[in-house]
């Protein structure tokens, strides 16, 4: 299956630390990408069922701060993440 | 509004303090304007996601650019959608879904294009902004900063002006004859009558001077850093010594008093100083320009 260098670098982020849930702006800070290029490649991926999301479980008013959109693998996406990097020989993207 | 508007906006922002509030709002009304053209599905989500990431950007130019690709996004997530238009739940493993969208990416032509077209068009603005004097406009709101003129070496030794001549009209006195009678023998060296005090010389008036350096006009140092001496990275502070005569003009060319440690800068800093004749504000005593020779440090750094 073909597949973006772009999704390829959003996958590796979360590849990082598979349980942990990662807002938009941590994927950018970890991939690098654009938000033009990732809040796409979320949604894609999020329509796929390779990542499931939710909002961030905060009262704003008390956090001072708006309630962000928490991305995580499912076990589906995992499992078709790892065997992407797997086709590559290694882990990790260069 | 769109992202061309912001683009074009992009250089009046820079000049004020005032821009960061106008960018701010714009910000959010670009976020806000990109969340509602997404499908109806998605807009409130995307809004509140965007907003929600907004904040955790800091830099007025990484928010700008936030809000800039959420048009962006929006564009390609509205196309998606309508390709795609497969529920999720369709398939398990999201293969179907990931590959039409695989297919959807090998297809950046049209991107590709857009791109490039934004990145003309900002060059575009760019230039038109530099062409119409806002170089001449930023340049007056940086001050100078390269030009120092130091005082730590010692000034020009003038001769001091001749001391005032005291008055010193011949006096005759009277010198009542002694009654007594003294054989004396004739001597040269006899001292007659008492000695005659010589009024003590004026002290030298002291000058007000004040030592000359780079003047208004003076040329600008980035346009005297080789080139050579930015691609190796030279950076540095030359020492110049020249001399100038009352109108700002340099009497003899100008000598490296310390080099800077790269002999491209050094020569740079010459060219400068040889370029700035006419342009150097005279050594002046007592308020009078006068000509005397001294140095000043050029210094050189690409950051600036």
């Amino acid at each position: 299956m073909g597949m973006s260098l772009q999704t390829l670098r959003v996958l590796e982020a979360f590849l990082e630390n598979p349980t942990d849930q990662l807002s938009g702006a941590d994927v950018q800070k970890a991939s690098g990408l654009a938000s033009g290029t990732l809040y796409p490649i979320l949604l894609r991926l999020e329509s796929a069922g390779w990542f499931v999301s939710r909002w961030e479980a905060i009262n704003p008013s008390s956090a001072g701060r708006p309630r962000r959109r928490l991305y995580r693998l499912t076990p589906t996406g995992l499992a078709r993440a790892s065997e992407v990097f797997a086709s590559f020989g290694r882990g990790v993207l260069a | 509004m769109n992202c061309h508007d912001v683009l074009a906006a992009l250089p009046a922002a820079a000049l004020s303090d005032e821009a960061l509030w106008w960018v701010e709002a714009l910000v959010r009304r670009l976020i806000q304007h990109a969340a509602r053209n997404a499908p109806p599905s998605l807009s409130q989500r995307l809004e509140e996601e965007w907003l929600a990431d907004l904040a955790a950007r800091h830099g007025q130019m990484a928010r700008l650019r936030l809000a800039i690709g959420c048009c962006w996004a929006t564009r390609a997530i509205t196309r998606e959608h309508v390709a795609a238009n497969v529920p999720a739940t369709t398939s398990a493993t999201g293969n179907t879904i990931m590959t039409a969208y695989a297919q959807h990416d090998s297809s950046f032509v049209s991107r590709r294009t857009t791109a490039v077209a934004l990145i003309v068009c900002l060059h575009g603005v760019l230039i038109y902004f530099l062409a119409t004097g806002l170089v001449h406009r930023m340049a007056a709101v940086i001050p100078p900063l390269i030009q120092i003129p130091v005082t730590d070496d010692a000034p020009t030794r003038h001769p001091p002006p001749p001391p005032l001549q005291p008055n010193l009209a011949p006096t005759r006195l009277e010198v009542p004859e002694p009654d007594l009678t003294v054989e004396v023998p004739p001597d040269a060296n006899t001292i007659r009558g008492p000695l005659i005090e010589q009024p003590p010389a004026l002290p030298p008036k002291v000058l007000n001077r004040v030592l000359g350096g780079p003047g208004k006009g003076f040329p600008n140092t980035a346009d005297y850093y080789p080139p050579a001496a930015i691609r190796m990275g030279d950076k540095g502070i030359a020492s110049v010594r020249v001399c100038v005569d009352g109108n700002g003009r340099l009497s003899a060319d100008p000598t490296i008093a310390r080099s800077s440690g790269s002999a491209r800068l050094d020569e740079g800093a010459v060219r400068l100083a040889k370029a700035g004749s006419g342009h150097y504000r005279a050594t002046t005593e007592d308020g009078r320009p006068v000509s005397s020779c001294f140095p000043f440090l050029i210094r050189f750094d690409f950051r600036d």
